[in-house]
């Protein structure tokens, strides 16, 4: 029970660890709440599921397609959509619910409402220290957490990274450095289209895929944003993690656990935004007065 | 003239922050712009460096949003009233802003390698970063420190580092003494006519009236939006009127 709640946790956390910092980068940098982007994990799922089951196109390939269209689709969609309402936050909110559920319904017509499973892209399992876990589970958590140092790489040590930074900070002064803002956005929404496609090509094969996937971890990811304090990067992690082992713990704990997943997310974010409303890591960093 | 100004006017609203201002500023030549608090000082470097535009068009729709931008900006032979900020800094038009700025959460050689985000060539970055260093050493102690807990002198020191590092040819800079002790201040005044000898052009606003003068060689006096005296120190000085009611000398 213990080695499955560890393995599964870690599966968990990882996948919306991943989800949460493309989240929590886009609203550092662009200051906006995309809602619609967990269905870019879900339309990631989707496209490799097209690729691998319907055209029988080999998984890594198919992955790396998927993330591609993704990326360039994240852009699009900021660039069209909600680069000029940005100011706007309600704005942002119903036009990127908007943008989710018309994914949403489009894979409903195209879809049905089936749960479908992708299969394992490696069969077999492993035994570490006594604890069992199959390799898919294994390439999801080692996935995850590469998919999480190569963000903080690029974060920390290229040119655009650090710019990307600069715009997260202040974005009228990143301006006077000669970044363009607006495109520095772009670019962010795109990594965030990539991290979440990522996230659904991890868990595709261990999850179901089905046309309403993206709301429940949409409430996780939110509420991983705020336990970890909003914009930290950082905070989103360690909040994710948090409530993967909470949620893995719920489902097999306690009796009919499954049908409690949802609320475990939403309880806990209840919970800490009365306790410390700025989350684990927020920083207030007290502006100087004039 | 390299930098033109012609009536710029700009309102927020309905107030009217600057009213017609006209300047310029030649090759070579170190400038200074004085004048009381709320006189348009840093508005108009502001809209030089086309954060006016940005503002007005990044918050179209808003009430804050509401900003009329009227007159010209010609810098080196161009004009630039119209470009987008980021293009701006690519000419060499460099805003040093009010109270520095930095990026806090960055150490300060990230604030350092953002300033170079315009210069894709390694090499020219290495020397500019080796040029901010030999002229503030204490930077380079400083290197890994996170840049909101430096000490104002020091926080000033980095963001003119951070503008250099964009390699500017006319270099505006916005109150530089503002907050700062007396010692820190002549320090800090003392290098920056060290980057003026160093063969820059400068536009720098200053309330320090005596620091300005002493620094630049010609001077506009600025109040209400509206330019009410240019010239040399000894011009203004001499003038008895506007040296009682602007100056306060």
């Amino acid at each position: 029970m213990v080695e499955a709640i560890l393995i599964n946790g870690l599966v968990l956390g990882g996948m919306y660890a991943i989800l949460a910092v493309g989240f929590a980068l886009v609203f550092g940098v662009a200051k906006i709440l995309n809602m619609a982007h967990t269905a870019f994990y879900m339309v990631g799922a989707f496209l490799i599921l097209i690729m691998t089951i319907m055209l029988g196109f080999p998984s890594l390939p198919s992955i790396v397609l998927a993330i591609a269209i993704m990326g360039i689709t994240g852009s699009v969609i900021y660039k069209l959509f909600l680069d000029r309402v940005k100011e706007h936050p309600v704005a942002v909110m119903i036009i990127s619910v908007g943008v989710a559920i018309l994914f949403q319904e489009v894979l409903l017509i195209g879809f049905g409402g089936h749960f479908r499973g992708i299969d394992p892209f490696v069969r077999g399992f492993v035994e570490i220290a006594g604890i069992r876990a199959t390799y898919q589970q294994v390439i999801a958590i080692a996935t995850s957490l590469v998919a999480l140092v190569a963000i903080r790489l690029l974060l920390s040590k290229t040119r655009v990274g650090n710019a990307i930074r600069a715009v997260a900070e202040d974005r009228e002064i990143a301006n006077v450095m000669g970044i363009d803002v607006s495109r520095m956005c772009v670019i962010t929404m795109g990594i965030s289209a990539v991290l979440a496609t990522v996230a659904g090509a991890v868990v595709a094969p261990i999850f179901m895929v089905h046309p309403l996937m993206w709301m429940h971890p949409l409430t996780i990811v939110l509420a991983a944003v705020v336990l970890g304090g909003l914009g930290s990067i950082k905070g989103s992690i360690l909040g994710a993690f948090i409530l993967g082992f909470a949620e893995t713990a719920v489902v097999f704990l306690v009796p009919m656990g499954a049908f409690l997943r949802g609320a475990v997310g939403l309880s806990v974010m209840v919970v800490v935004l009365l306790l410390r409303p700025e989350g684990l890591f927020g920083v207030v960093f007290e502006e100087e007065r004039l | 003239m390299y930098l033109e100004i012609k009536d710029l006017t700009v309102l927020y609203d309905r107030a009217m922050v600057l009213n017609g201002v006209s300047l310029t500023v030649g090759k070579g030549e170190f400038v200074s712009l004085v004048g009381p608090n709320g006189a348009g000082k840093t508005t108009l470097l502001r809209a030089i460096a086309g954060l006016v535009k940005w503002e007005k068009d990044t918050l179209k729709g808003t009430r804050a949003g509401r900003i009329t931008l009227e007159g010209s900006v010609k810098f080196d032979g161009e004009e630039v009233t119209n470009l987008p900020a980021h293009e701006i800094v690519r000419r060499g038009l460099i805003l040093c802003p009010e109270r520095g700025r930095p990026f806090r959460e960055m150490t300060v050689l990230d604030n350092l390698r953002a300033g170079a985000f315009g210069c894709k060539d390694k090499k020219v970055v290495k020397e500019n970063l080796e040029r901010v260093y030999h002229l503030f050493p204490r930077l380079k102690e400083r290197e890994n420190q996170i840049s909101g807990t430096l000490s104002g002198g020091e926080r000033f020191m980095l963001t003119i580092g951070r503008a250099m590092m964009s390699q500017p040819k006319l270099f505006m800079i916005d109150e530089p003494s503002v907050g700062l002790a007396p010692k820190v201040k002549e320090d800090l005044f003392a290098r920056v006519k060290e980057i003026y000898e160093q063969g820059s052009t400068i536009l720098m606003t200053e309330q320090d009236v005596s620091f300005a003068f002493d620094l630049a060689g010609r001077n506009y006096v600025i109040s209400k939006g509206h330019l009410v005296g240019e010239g040399t120190a000894e011009d203004l000085l001499a003038d008895e009127s506007l040296r009682k009611t602007y100056l306060g000398l």
